[in-house]
């Protein structure tokens, strides 16, 4: 062993410490303070400076006592820095009073050289590893702070490529609709994206896209996707068509099995439907007033796997008093409390009973259901014609 | 997930139980190294055991499938049921890698 804190020796003579510092020194300890009784107290007043890694003291410095002991361990300093008491201890009763006012251990003479040194060896390296372990602790600290730091930074990042809600209050306004949604990643980050644009005074497109996997590198690709959707323009009024032009731009840029399931759709609230098309999506539901369910076909395949991927278009009715619910697959895929899996019926049966209110209240049902602890992340998109849209140009 | 293997001739079949889903990652890479091994013309994946598959799950037979090919072997599906069966059906799968319903 070298350099690190200290080692003090607190002698009543302190000329006569010189075999305590011959077997430290073999044991190679470099920096040895010896002191008595009155350099002992200025020693434990400058601890906040630099705690010694070890307390040698002889039982015979004045004023040496179990008190003096818990004085000792009360200095904030010094109450984790081995305390080795080296004395005579004829009664049974001081030893343990000892021990109990905070002595980590006593060398009781008559001690050879050769026990002193196994002893005093067993201490240091254990003073040693407990240094190593706090600095790895205070490494791993350092770290995780930093990384929750930018983990932080980077979910406001995520959160800001959904639409925000004056986004979405305009959405409603212009349509005549109320809009809703939830997104819950299963970690810091997911890699679920969900997006809504007007098209003209009568429709509106919205999109859903659920990335392979969960966490950064699933993150990763919605960033991905928001930035393609920036820069490319999407067929308005063909659903089908849009899936296969960013289907196109994803082959190629995603790794070997990573790839979206996407479900996107245009609604008309003229016409009083929707029409949509999926890659890998799970199925749309729509409910109609009255309670009557009616759940949308689903197929293709997801993005980014095959170029030559085609898209169909799909057409259910949303007339006004209907509410629709998209969601990625976590919704339907999470265990509930008993094990099973939620399932398309679970998801059924919380459509069934909506009402025109919020989605706030079916999900604080499917909670109760499913532990919070998700294994995927959840998007579910719940959009109500519960009015007419306001009239104005286009 | 765990799995059987039954090799009959140069035709092997994997009878995959349990659930399908990203830890089952190690098994498919041992799989994968089986291959590399020569002496299997086709393989079969039968899924009628599995009872559970999730996106991370599909995204294992798309690396089994380029496996395959990198090979020389031909990849198919067998007797998928339940939820791994309209998992398959609604990102059409079948479309890409054969399979027997």
């Amino acid at each position: 062993m070298s350099g690190g804190p200290p080692v003090v020796i607190g002698h009543p003579r302190t000329s006569s410490a010189r075999p305590l510092r011959d077997v430290l020194g073999r044991l190679g300890v470099r920096r040895i303070v010896v002191v008595d009784d009155v350099r002992l107290a200025q020693i434990v007043a400058d601890t906040a400076a630099e705690p010694p890694q070890l307390l040698l003291l002889h039982a015979g410095l004045p004023g040496f006592s179990p008190d003096f002991l818990m004085a000792l361990r009360e200095n904030a300093n010094l109450r984790d820095v081995p305390v080795l008491v080296l004395g005579r201890f004829p009664a049974g009763t001081l030893r343990g009073e000892l021990m109990r006012a905070g002595a980590t251990d006593l060398l009781a003479r008559p001690l050879t050289l050769a026990e002193l040194s196994a002893r005093l060896s067993v201490h240091l390296d254990r003073c040693r590893l407990d240094r190593s372990l706090q600095e790895v602790i205070r490494s791993l600290q350092t770290y995780h702070h930093g990384a929750m730091q930018r983990m932080a930074l980077a979910r406001q990042m995520q959160l800001g490529l959904l639409p925000d809600v004056a986004a979405c209050r305009s959405l409603e306004g212009r349509y005549g609709i109320a809009l809703d949604s939830h997104f819950e990643s299963s970690s810091e980050l997911g890699g679920d994206l969900w997006g809504a644009r007007s098209l003209d005074d009568r429709r509106f497109a919205l999109f859903l896209c659920d990335f392979t996997g969960h966490g950064v590198a699933a993150a990763l690709n919605t960033f991905r996707l928001h930035a393609l959707l920036a820069r490319i323009d999407l067929p308005a009024d063909d659903p089908a068509e849009a899936l296969r032009v960013l289907n196109g731009l994803l082959v190629g840029l995603l790794p070997e099995a990573q790839f979206a399931a996407m479900i996107y759709a245009v609604v008309d609230v003229s016409a009083d439907r929707l029409v949509y098309a999926t890659a890998g999506a799970p199925k749309p539901l729509v409910r109609h007033t009255g309670g009557r369910l009616e759940v949308g076909p689903s197929c293709g395949l997801p993005l980014g796997l095959a170029s030559e991927a085609r898209y169909r278009n799909h057409c259910l009715d949303f007339p006004p008093g209907s509410t629709l619910l998209l969601f990625s697959d976590a919704l339907y895929e999470a265990r509930r409390w008993d094990g099973e899996m939620f399932g398309y019926g679970g998801v059924s049966d919380l459509v069934q009973g909506l009402d025109d209110s919020d989605l706030q209240r079916p999900l604080g049902r499917y909670f109760a259901t499913v532990p919070r602890l998700l294994a995927d992340d959840l998007t579910v998109l719940w959009i109500s014609r519960n009015g007419r849209p306001r009239s104005g140009p286009d | 997930m765990d799995y059987t293997v039954h090799d009959s001739g140069n035709l092997r079949e994997l009878e995959m139980r349990g659930q399908i889903t990203f830890e089952a990652d190690t098994d498919f890479r041992a799989i994968f190294a089986a291959w590399e091994q020569g002496g299997i013309a086709d393989c079969v994946l039968n899924l009628s055991a599995v009872d559970y598959m999730d996106s991370a799950g599909l995204g294992l037979l798309v690396m089994a499938n380029n496996a395959a090919r990198q090979a020389g072997i031909t990849f198919r599906l067998k007797h998928p049921r339940g939820q791994v069966r309209d998992l398959i059906e609604i990102s059409e799968f079948h479309t890409i890698i054969p399979c027997e319903f």
